[in-house]
């Protein structure tokens, strides 16, 4: 067994090594644009099975947009959505004989991390401004400035880290368990590794939804204090 | 343990593309159909509010014409009773100026037909009672009485202007004597003393029954009436005009 921390390298576009995650990335965008163009091909004013099955993948992603920031869900739907569909798929892609899910690889949830990060920024600065966004940091008061720049970083450090242990963990343990018993037994594991890659992934979209509402309410200024008559 | 940083970026930039494509692809036309859809359901809402709003309208509407109508109809019926209380009214008024009418006409005719009654009646009773004066006077016819009646005769002749009494005598045929029964004897007598008074004229006798009583002198063109038939002709036309 290959180390869980090493890539494997398939092949090379100049100086650009494809690795097998970022080929796995590939056939996962596939499925999930192709399928997705399948699925909304004919959509109608009164909705089939089908229809109302992606509207429900919709709608419940529209709610816990809104349950979590109390916003409307429109700005946010397609990175938060994506994020959750992609991570999804790529942990449960581990269920396919031969296939590492690409969210085992350091390399694919630091970068899923790098994008949270760069969402938070830019959500900040299209919600608040720029100078919302850096008063941010200020959040509750100037003295939270260090700390608050430092917990930008360690975060979304510690959102791929989380994501990366527990599916990279799962993986391993069922290549371990596979490779001595390999009928049956790693059955109970697989589906323990199907609800751990549901979880993950719910945790990772909720955590960057937080993350980014945090920032942009954080980034609002403060209301004018109103005048109170103290009562004796 | 190395982190690949052309794998990082690579797979930094699939999942941009893959947020981007997805985008495109699903979440914005799913979001757009949910959305006509409310659209669609508040337009139908809408509507259907509007709808409502109308045949509610339509309905009071209704009720108001529906209220309409009933007080126009109660209207419309006390005017009808009105006007049939009117022309009842005026129906029984016409009756009853017929009926007074007809009663007056009856009564009238009543009346009339009582005095035509009474009338007749009364000529009934009074040729009656002539009849009666007659058959009783019939029995009375003695000479007593006949020589009463040629006595009044010879009275009247002798009041008779002296035109009438030449008039007599001028006529060729003479003068009849009537008398109600043959006077056998007293017929000379009878002859002289009526030529003395009346003069020198031919007399014959006729008799006549319907005289009853009394003594009559007829010429073509004059009569004197001295009878107990004249009498009672007398007494019926004075009786007939007192009716």
């Amino acid at each position: 067994m290959n180390s869980p921390l090493s890539s494997i390298i398939l092949f090379q576009i100049g100086p650009v090594p494809i690795t097998q995650a970022v080929l796995i990335t590939w056939g996962i965008m596939a499925v999930l644009v192709i399928g997705s163009a399948l699925l909304t091909r004919h959509l109608a004013l009164v909705p089939d099975k089908r229809q109302a099955m992606i509207e429900l993948i919709v709608t419940t992603m529209d709610t816990q947009i809104r349950e979590t920031t109390g916003t409307e869900p429109a700005p946010y739907r397609s990175f938060i959505g994506t994020l959750f569909l992609f991570i999804l798929v790529a942990n449960w892609s581990s269920l396919i004989p031969g296939l590492e899910p690409p969210t085992s690889k350091l390399e694919t949830d630091a970068a899923l991390a790098v994008l949270v990060f760069v969402s938070v920024v830019w959500f900040g600065v299209r919600g608040a401004g720029v100078g919302g966004y850096l008063r941010s940091f200020a959040a509750p008061n100037v003295a939270m400035i260090p700390l608050n720049m430092l917990e930008s970083i360690t975060r979304v450090f510690s959102m791929f880290v989380r994501l990366f242990g527990n599916v990279m963990s799962g993986v391993f343990v069922i290549g371990i368990v596979a490779s001595l018993a390999g009928l049956l037994v790693p059955i109970p594991l697989m589906a323990l590794d199907l609800l751990t890659g549901l979880v993950q992934a719910y945790i990772f979209a909720v955590l960057a939804m937080v993350f980014i509402s945090a920032t942009v309410e954080d980034g609002q200024p403060d209301p004018a204090p109103s005048l109170q008559k103290k009562v004796p | 343990m190395t982190i690949d940083f052309w794998g990082l970026g690579l797979q930094a930039v699939n999942v941009l593309i893959l947020v981007w494509l997805l985008s495109r692809l699903f979440w914005r036309p799913v979001a757009a159909a949910i959305a006509t859809r409310q659209d669609t359901a508040l337009t139908l809402i809408n509507t259907a509010k509007a709808t409502q709003a109308k045949a509610d309208a339509a309905l009071a509407e209704v009720t108001q014409t529906r209220a309409d109508i009933s007080s126009e109809r109660t209207a419309v019926l006390v005017a009808a009773r009105k006007e049939a209380e009117a022309a009842t009214s005026a129906t029984l008024a016409d009756a009853q100026a017929k009926a007074d009418a007809l009663l007056a006409a009856a009564k009238t005719e009543i009346a009339t037909e009582t005095e035509t009654a009474r009338k007749a009646n009364a000529a009934q009773a009074t040729d009656l009672s002539l009849d009666i004066a007659t058959r009783l006077l019939g029995q009375l016819n003695s000479p007593t009485v006949q020589a009463a009646f040629l006595s009044q005769l010879l009275l009247s002749i002798a009041e008779m202007p002296a035109a009438d009494r030449a008039a007599l005598k001028t006529d060729p045929n003479g003068v009849r004597i009537a008398t109600p029964t043959d006077p056998g004897a007293e017929k000379a007598v009878m002859e002289k003393t009526i030529r003395d008074s009346l003069g020198d004229v031919a007399l014959h006798f006729v008799t006549d029954p319907d005289l009853i009583a009394g003594v009559e002198l007829r010429s073509a063109h004059f009569v004197l009436h001295n009878s107990w038939q004249a009498d009672l002709s007398q007494v019926r036309k004075a009786v007939k005009h007192a009716a």
